[in-house]
């Protein structure tokens, strides 16, 4: 367990549920042994005792109207409770499933109906390994510093780049700079595997040290592991080249690893400051938790209780000596970073986790590019599954081993989450009853599972997934992400690392066709099978179970065809309007014209190339004015020159020009680097609200639906126009 | 009464202004203020649009042996003027030579005015060592001195510094100096890089932010005014509320220990 103590554990007082959970009781061994063992045979009991569908139905609503009352008290351990609720409710429904509706009447139906149980056994356990992760997120603290500045280590910075564009790579050089550090302690190297000359007199320019070598061996893992034989500092801070470290993040990152002397590595969110493909094509930009947001909100946190943590590559700091033990960066698989903290894991190393977003970065581009990163993600981690399994070999503690095991199974959803897309096709098309159970009794012990589970992850994940936006996600990634995880179980060899481009421009709005032709295919599907439930329905009119049957099925591909829409919705590729990302960011700004009037005002947003302003009581400016634009960090003040480049009553857009390389880091330190640049992103968004959240996915999927008929109608004319194939478009 | 003196070494450094402006923004803020001008250019009275005519003020009450309200007008932005009056040559000097036989003068005038305690009287001064501002000093619970971020401002500090010690700095009621930094433009590198070194020197002796170079200031004197209230947008204006907030905190509390910034 780690060394932090957990926050609740001082507050002895708080609601009742907390004084019991308080109580001296609980630190005798053997009370808790035979509390344990009552626990789990009653446990048995409740999942086993076979219930009439009137008893399970009474049973069923308790239980849930419990779960609801629960969520309404504040503190962990409701929710600890209302997380109990749900195992029952899904070992109840697991162990009726197995023993119950198994008998299958034809090898027709078995087949069809083992892929379902099989889905469905890999989605009960991802749910209980979920609970158990993330039951009781760490929620450490940045441990100071000592005051004598004299006992700081000494650490390198590492800002490893391939083939990305200098452009992208300067801010993240400038913030690195412009760090709270003693200069003496602190070196920056900037690892070229482009072996570039541009990057080189840039480097030489600002004052920062350029490494190459001579081949390209193991990618980004190699590129470090060259790095280490040529530099010496305690520490390492890595950081993609593209995520901008905020001035703090060594101060806050490195006083745990005084405090804690085995602490081998502490990771920080990686957050994005632009949209990524899902939230900028459904509009989802910071009003609901992007993919990313779970893990980095949550998972990690949760992670960081069982001494867990994994380690993601970027904006984290590792110690020297123990990276140099477990032999450097790991280069056996393609996701180097979670790899690497295993190994530290299994010397006895901890690592820790700080959920404050210290550096940001630039989202990938395109859904190509999303699913491409992701695809790598899951094939590294099957790799690992394979190769250095965490449920075997030496070092790692228990809560450690089902921490990395939900990491690796989460990434083998792809195949249950396509059977489930597709399992009441089975039913509608062919007539195979996959389940051999009545229509109400599914419902009866099928939903309580659901609810439950809906409900418990709505509250635990309030803040960083809303409820159904996984199945969105999941259903866009299934198709592309199942290969790749199966070739890598039969053989980890199978593998090639891609990099993923960033910083380009969508030029037009156009859809991916490539991309979402499997959910368009599944979408058909869907569709043919629902109104195949209607002909089926009209044929049975006389047989009930039959159309109850029906119906059931009806409802699940309706659900189904939503969650795809919002699927496809998400491979329309909409126009991106700048190449910079604005950063919303309210800070004050001074502006002075020409004539020598000033105006003291707010930002609204800034790029790399300038900055919005809110100009008070609805002022206008002229068109390309020329203004001086003077920024503040703290009491320092950087004036830049810009020209008006967009003008409207209480709004202005400023261009900056000719900027020097010193404006350029002044720019940086006055905006990215800000020690508050990312605290306050979530601020004003709501928190989950399940019944919300669906009305979002079943507006996003009405929209994607529609909008496939356009792009189709649109997309056809320009065929018959031209004659021949629609345009090739691609992302720069 | 918490008496605040405005003063600098140099001359042009914009004392008057700022004094103008310190006491239009609290005056705004519902404090009750007394501008008081100490300066025989007496300026400060055209920043709250008291006529340019008026030859009414504490120096000529004064060698009229009459009270001072006598010379008070009520101001622009709810400001109280007590403006310096005008005289001759012949009775400058006079009124100079009275100023140093009575060094007790200035305070007891203000004592006689029986404000509140709550209320604030700003006091503007003339550049330099004179006995106006060592009057001023002599008076004061706090002491503002305005410097420009260059050279000759640079030089200067330890001069004033001195009088501060030796008129105000030894009296309990003292609660201290505090520089502000005037009529700063950082898109000049030497502007810059005199403020770090005032920074420096001067540590939590100063107000933390700057006053702006603005033209606005300059345009709100012509039309007799301030320039809070000429153009309240504007970065001085905005700096100038800073200002008059950093100084109501010294104000109410007291810095525990002083340090000689000379």
């Amino acid at each position: 367990m780690s060394t932090v103590q957990s926050d609740s554990a001082a507050t002895s007082s708080g609601s009742p549920l907390d004084r019991i959970a308080n109580a001296r009781i609980w630190n005798s061994r053997v009370v808790v042994a035979i509390l344990t063992l009552f626990s789990l045979c009653a446990l048995y009991f409740v999942f086993t005792v076979p219930l009439e569908n009137p008893e399970q139905l009474v049973f069923a609503v308790s239980c849930f109207i419990l779960a609801l009352l629960f969520r309404r008290v504040e503190g962990r351990y409701a929710m600890l409770v209302m997380i109990m609720l749900s195992v029952i409710a899904t070992g109840r429904y697991m162990y009726w499933r197995l023993t119950v509706t198994t008998a299958w009447a034809s090898p027709f139906d078995a087949a069809w109906g083992l892929g379902l149980v099989l889905a469905e056994v890999y989605a009960a356990i991802v749910l209980l390994l979920g609970y158990f992760q993330t039951a009781w997120p760490l929620h450490r603290k940045p441990f100071p510093l000592p005051a004598s500045r004299a006992e700081w280590p000494t650490v390198d910075v590492f800002i490893p780049t391939y083939n990305e564009p200098l452009s992208v790579v300067k801010p993240t050089v400038y913030a690195a700079l412009a760090m709270d550090y003693p200069p003496e302690k602190m070196s920056i190297h900037v690892l070229d595997d482009g072996r570039r000359p541009e990057f080189k007199a840039f480097c030489e320019e600002v004052g920062v040290n350029w490494t190459t070598r001579t081949n390209n061996l193991h990618a980004k893992a190699g590129n470090i592991n060259a790095a280490l034989k040529i530099t010496n500092g305690e520490y390492l801070a890595i950081f993609d080249c593209d995520h901008i470290p905020t001035r703090s993040f060594l101060q806050i990152c490195l006083g745990w690893f005084l405090h804690d002397t085995k602490l081998s590595m502490l990771q920080t969110p990686h957050h994005f400051f632009s949209p990524d493909p899902f939230e900028r094509n459904l509009g989802t930009f910071r009003k609901v938790p992007n993919e990313g947001e779970l893990f980095y909100g949550l998972v990690q946190d949760g992670n960081d209780l069982w001494n867990a943590t994994f380690f993601c590559g970027s904006c984290a700091v590792l110690r020297r000596s123990m990276v140099e033990e477990i032999g450097g960066i790991a280069v056996e698989t393609v996701t180097e970073d979670a790899h690497t903290a295993l190994k530290m894991h299994r010397r006895g190393h901890t690592t820790a986790y700080l959920a404050i977003p210290q550096a940001a970065g630039l989202a990938t581009e395109s859904l190509s590019g999303h699913i491409g990163q992701r695809i790598r993600w899951a094939r590294g981690m099957t790799q690992i599954f394979r190769i250095d399994n965490p449920l075997s070999g030496k070092g790692l503690t228990f809560g450690q081993r089902l921490c990395y095991l939900n990491a690796m199974s989460h990434f083998f959803y792809g195949i249950p989450r396509l059977v489930f897309l597709t399992a009441p096709l089975a039913f509608l098309f062919f007539g195979a009853h996959v389940i051999q159970a009545s229509a109400e009794s599914i419902a009866l012990f099928a939903l309580p599972h659901m609810f439950h589970a809906n409900v418990t992850n709505s509250r635990m994940q309030s803040k960083y997934r809303h409820s159904f936006w996984a199945e969105v996600y999941e259903a866009v990634l299934a198709s592309y992400i199942t290969g790749p995880t199966v070739l890598a179980l039969i053989n980890p060899r199978l593998g090639k690392f891609n990099v993923t481009a960033k910083g380009g421009k969508i030029t037009e709005t156009y859809f991916d066709w490539a991309i979402s032709r499997p959910y368009l295919i599944l979408m058909l599907l869907n569709l043919l099978g629902f109104v195949l439930g209607f002909v089926h329905i009209y044929n049975n009119l006389h047989l009930p179970s039959e159309v109850n049957t029906t119906i059931l099925n009806l409802a699940w591909t309706l659900y189904n065809m939503l969650i795809l829409g919002a699927a496809v919705a998400a491979a329309n590729e909409h126009k991106q309007v700048r190449s910079d990302p604005r950063v919303a960011m309210k800070m004050p700004v001074m502006l002075r014209f020409s004539t020598g009037r000033t105006l003291a005002c707010e930002t609204i947003d800034y790029s790399e190339g300038g900055v919005g302003v809110a100009l008070p009581q609805g002022i206008q400016v002229p068109m390309y004015e020329n203004v001086m634009v003077s920024l503040f960090r703290g009491n320092e003040e950087y004036a830049f020159a810009a020209t008006v480049s967009f003008s409207e009553p209480g709004r202005a857009g400023l261009h900056f020009v000719g900027m020097s390389k010193a404006q350029e880091f002044d720019f940086v330190k006055t905006t990215f680097s800000r020690a508050d640049a990312w605290t306050s992103w979530a601020d004003g968004r709501q928190p989950d609200a399940p019944l919300r959240a669906l009305s979002q996915v079943l507006r996003a999927g009405a929209l994607g639906i529609s909008g496939v008929f356009q792009h189709l109608y649109s997309d056809l004319r320009a065929l018959v126009r031209r004659g021949g194939r629609p345009t090739e478009q691609k992302d720069s | 009464m918490k008496v605040v003196s405005v003063v600098s070494a140099k001359g042009g450094v914009g004392k008057t202004t700022l004094a103008a402006n310190l006491a239009a923004v609290l005056a705004a803020a519902g404090r009750r203020v007394v501008a008081v001008d100490l300066d025989p250019q007496n300026a400060l009275r055209l920043h709250f649009g008291v006529a340019l005519e008026s030859a009414d003020g504490l120096s000529r009450a004064t060698l009229a042996n009459m009270a001072w309200q006598s010379a008070m007008v009520v101001g622009a932005d709810d400001v109280m003027v007590l403006p310096f009056g005008v005289l001759t040559a012949e009775e400058q000097q006079f009124f100079e030579s009275h100023l140093d036989e009575n060094p007790l003068w200035f305070a007891n005038g203000l004592a006689a005015l029986r404000l509140d305690a709550d209320d604030i009287v700003m006091v503007d001064t003339p550049p330099g060592s004179s006995v106006y501002p060592r009057a001023a000093l002599s008076a004061a619970n706090f002491a503002v001195n305005v410097v420009l971020a260059d050279a000759a401002s640079y030089a200067a500090i330890p001069q004033m510094q001195r009088i501060v010690d030796t008129c105000a700095a030894p009296r309990p009621e003292f609660l201290g100096e505090g520089y502000v930094i005037n009529q700063v433009d950082q898109s000049r590198q030497l502007n810059k890089d005199v403020l770090r070194v005032l920074r420096d020197m001067l540590g939590d002796h100063m107000f933390p932010g700057v006053i702006h170079t603005d033209e606005g200031v300059s345009e709100a004197l012509a039309c007799n005014t301030t320039v809070v209230h000429y153009d309240p947008l504007c970065q001085a204006s905005t700096d100038m509320r800073a200002c008059a907030a950093w100084l109501l905190a010294a104000l109410g509390a007291p810095a525990v220990s002083r340090r000689s910034v000379a």
